[in-house]
């Protein structure tokens, strides 16, 4: 068997080595474009973190400001400036209802609807008696 | 060409690309392995930094949500007038750079009018400087001539997130900026000595930002990356990170609206009376809860460093008074609760002194004299000589040991840190007058706060709670990661007594020392103080210590509240007791905490009632 010839071995040589550089030039071209994915969506997320820190220091700050024109003495200090004159009603002012007041306001509804007196309406209520009046609401409601 | 020549060049082709790659190969070696210590030392110092993000410290909330403090950042402005050198130096074209000179020139002038400082000072800090530095350190340019750059000028602090923005949109060359956050309280001096303040170095100093530091305050995170040439950091490189965990939030009992409307009465009581010190607590007495807190004087939370060391002391918890009348619910209290007597059992007031344990005993003076009166009538007359005798009718042991229980001599434990704990001796060091002035309040030293938790025992059913002013922690989400609850400490009275007692406490205003203050509907309980103050180791006659502490409505009670004056200025003749002073007050504040808390009348209110009592609504 004759051995393979010099010129033949140097060219598979030269073949291999550029293989192995295309290969390895492939290689490092991915790596770089691994890399350059990787600082991409570093910068990206580092970008994204700074814009929730900005949104949340901007909220500590709305928050801050509507809290400081909420406190009960700007508030005091508003009525007085825009002149509304509100004040928290005295005892006097107040009529208590003991009742539920949708029922209450049901009944007034339906009084005029069907043409109850409310003096019925109250009579029936002093009495004790709501079963009338219930009988109107559940229509209505019907 | 022949083959042999050809076959020689790609020889010598390969041969020279292998010896490439082998050079490069052992430059790799040298540098990876042979120097790699001292070459990563290097790149170690110029690129690896280690950011460290500070925690945000958590806010305080009323009960209800409402912002007590929070952190806010801001922006502490500085210039490196070299930094603008370097720019301008950039551009060769000597148009160029001149019209970049104008142009920065321009956005500066804006700047100085953002800051609202003139432009000449602006123009002044941008001028590049040198600073002296110790020979051996002056290696930074080159020249060891003991002189550095400067490049670092302190420009404004405490610039606000809106300002900072539009400044940054001007680019200026040479501005660096550091961002910082401050505590802010939006309220002002809502409720100060409650809420606490940080110092200039962000240490908490005192109330909830001292005493809740520790969930307040949060853990600083750090990031171990790189930067490159500009100092950025380059995110792709970071190796190591712990992350942040802002502050925990923390939510007090109190009620801003209770809080404001108190301080409001308290402004009054200071321009009214210009006293000493003003204290005036409400609390709810099923749980023991503080809705409100407050003391003249008082100060700003931004700006405690104006205020006085005087108004920075939370009278409530740190100043010592004698209770006066208001501890005469101790001997009424605990004679009731022993079944030694009822509200009718009569007792002679008009003796000036008394026979207890084979000696003769001088009783105090009254204010007023009295004959015969029932422990009702020394209830609400208040009488000295009358508490002295149903706390002679238990001895010393017994009476001290219910001082004991409504909580004096004791801290209450509200957790804000500093409280005094007051004055009680035992009764092996009382003198023999002690157990007949004692009852009236005298001979014992109470801060505002005991006064104020004894009354609420008796408005509690005999409970005695701890105070608390915290009502929960939350963390940043929102969840509730602690809550404080009620803690019982003692019982004082047995729930009968406690609401007999509360049915005295109510006379008090319907025909005692404080006729005319109860609100119509609402049954007022209460005891008015008047405790004369020791002035150069003597009572004084001139000078004293008004209280009214009380609770209601009487049969349900739902608000404690105790106002205290020491030393209210009244014009002559006219003395500042209890009724006065305090009791007004009581009163104004009560009608607006009903409305508040829509508290319904006991009784139904009606015209005739109002009447009746005065019209007082």
């Amino acid at each position: 068997m004759r051995p393979p010839p010099a010129h033949a071995f140097v060219s598979q040589l030269i073949a291999l080595t550029l293989l192995l550089l295309i290969f390895s030039g492939s290689l490092g071209l991915g790596a770089v474009w691994v890399r350059q994915e990787i600082s991409g969506s570093a910068n990206r997320s580092h970008g994204i973190e700074n814009k929730i820190a900005e949104v949340e220091r901007r909220l500590d700050e709305v928050n801050a400001e509507v809290a400081t024109a909420l406190n009960p003495s700007e508030l005091l200090r508003q009525n007085q400036v825009m002149m509304l004159g509100l004040s928290s009603p005295r005892e006097l002012q107040i009529q208590r209802v003991n009742e539920l007041p949708e029922l209450r306001l049901a009944k007034k509804r339906n009084g005029g609807i069907f043409n109850l007196s409310t003096d019925r309406i109250g009579a029936e209520n002093a009495s004790g008696n709501n079963s009338y009046s219930f009988k109107i609401i559940t229509a209505s409601l019907h | 060409m022949s083959k042999g020549f050809a076959n020689n060049r790609l020889t010598l082709l390969a041969l020279g690309v292998i010896a490439c790659f082998m050079g490069v190969g052992v430059r790799l070696v040298f540098l990876q392995v042979v120097d790699r210590e001292s070459l990563l030392q290097f790149v170690d110092k110029a690129r690896r930094q280690i950011v460290v993000e500070h925690a945000r410290r958590g806010t305080i909330l009323d009960i209800h949500g409402n912002l007590l403090a929070t952190s806010r950042s801001e922006l502490t402005l500085a210039v490196d007038p070299w930094m603008l050198v370097d720019y301008l130096a950039e551009e060769k074209n000597e148009a160029r750079r001149s019209k970049k000179r104008l142009d920065q020139a321009a956005k500066r002038a804006e700047f100085a009018a953002l800051l609202d400082i003139p432009t000449a000072e602006l123009e002044k800090i941008f001028e590049p400087k040198m600073r002296p530095i110790a020979l051996d350190k002056d290696r930074k340019d080159g020249t060891p001539d003991g002189l550095v750059k400067d490049r670092w000028v302190k420009l404004r602090e405490g610039v606000d997130e809106p300002t900072f923005e539009k400044i940054q949109k001007l680019n200026v060359q040479g501005l660096t900026f550091e961002r910082v956050y401050r505590r802010v309280y939006p309220s002002g001096g809502l409720a100060s000595h409650v809420i606490g303040y940080l110092n200039k170095e962000g240490t908490p100093v005192a109330g909830a930002e001292r005493h809740m530091d520790l969930y307040l305050k949060g853990q600083d995170g750090w990031i171990e990356s790189e930067k490159d040439g500009a100092r950025r950091e380059l995110a792709q490189f970071r190796s190591r990170e712990v992350p942040v965990r802002d502050g925990n939030d923390v939510v007090l009992t109190i009620d801003s609206v209770v809080q404001h409307i108190i301080e409001d009465e308290l402004k009054t009581i200071a321009a009214k009376f210009n006293p000493h010190f003003a204290t005036i607590i409400a609390s709810d007495p099923q749980t023991g809860a503080i809705l409100g807190m407050a003391n003249y004087p008082s100060f700003d939370l931004n700006n405690f460093g104006k205020a006085s060391p005087e108004s920075l002391k939370n009278a409530a918890l740190e100043y010592l008074i004698e209770p006066g009348s208001t501890f005469k619910i101790v001997a009424a209290g605990a004679a009731l609760d022993q079944g030694l007597v009822t509200p009718a059992t009569m007792f002679d007031c008009g003796i000036t002194s008394i026979n207890y344990r084979g000696r003769d005993l001088k009783l105090p003076k009254e204010d007023h004299p009295f004959e015969q009166l029932s422990v009702a009538e020394i209830v609400s007359h208040s009488s000295n000589r009358g508490a002295a005798q149903l706390a002679m009718l238990m001895g010393e042991e017994k009476y001290y040991e219910y001082v004991r229980k409504y909580g004096f001599g004791r801290r209450s434990d509200l957790a804000l840190g500093v409280e005094e704990r007051g004055i009680l001796e035992p009764p092996k060091n009382w003198d023999s007058l002690t157990i007949t002035r004692m009852p009236m309040g005298h001979a014992v030293a109470a801060t505002p706060l005991q006064v104020h938790m004894a009354m609420s025992a008796v408005a509690n059913s005999g409970t005695l709670l701890r105070p608390h002013i915290f009502k929960e922690i939350r963390d940043t989400e929102g969840n509730v990661i602690r809550s404080f609850d009620p803690e019982k400490r003692e019982q004082v009275l047995k729930p009968s007594t406690a609401a007999l007692l509360a049915q005295l406490l109510h006379g008090v205003v319907v025909d005692g020392t404080a006729k005319g203050f109860d609100i119509a509907g609402f049954d007022i309980a209460g005891k008015t103080g008047t405790a004369q103050k020791i002035i150069d180791g003597k009572y004084s006659n001139s000078r004293y210590v008004a209280s009214f502490v009380g609770f209601f409505p009487a049969s349900r009670p739902q608000v404690v509240l105790s106002v205290i004056v020491d030393d209210a200025q009244l014009p002559k003749g006219e003395m500042a007791s209890g009724r006065n002073v305090s009791a007004p007050s009581f009163h104004h504040i009560a009608e607006q905490l009903i409305q508040y808390f829509e508290i319904k009348p006991v009784t139904p209110v009606s015209r005739n009632l109002l009447a009746m009592q005065g019209g007082a609504l």
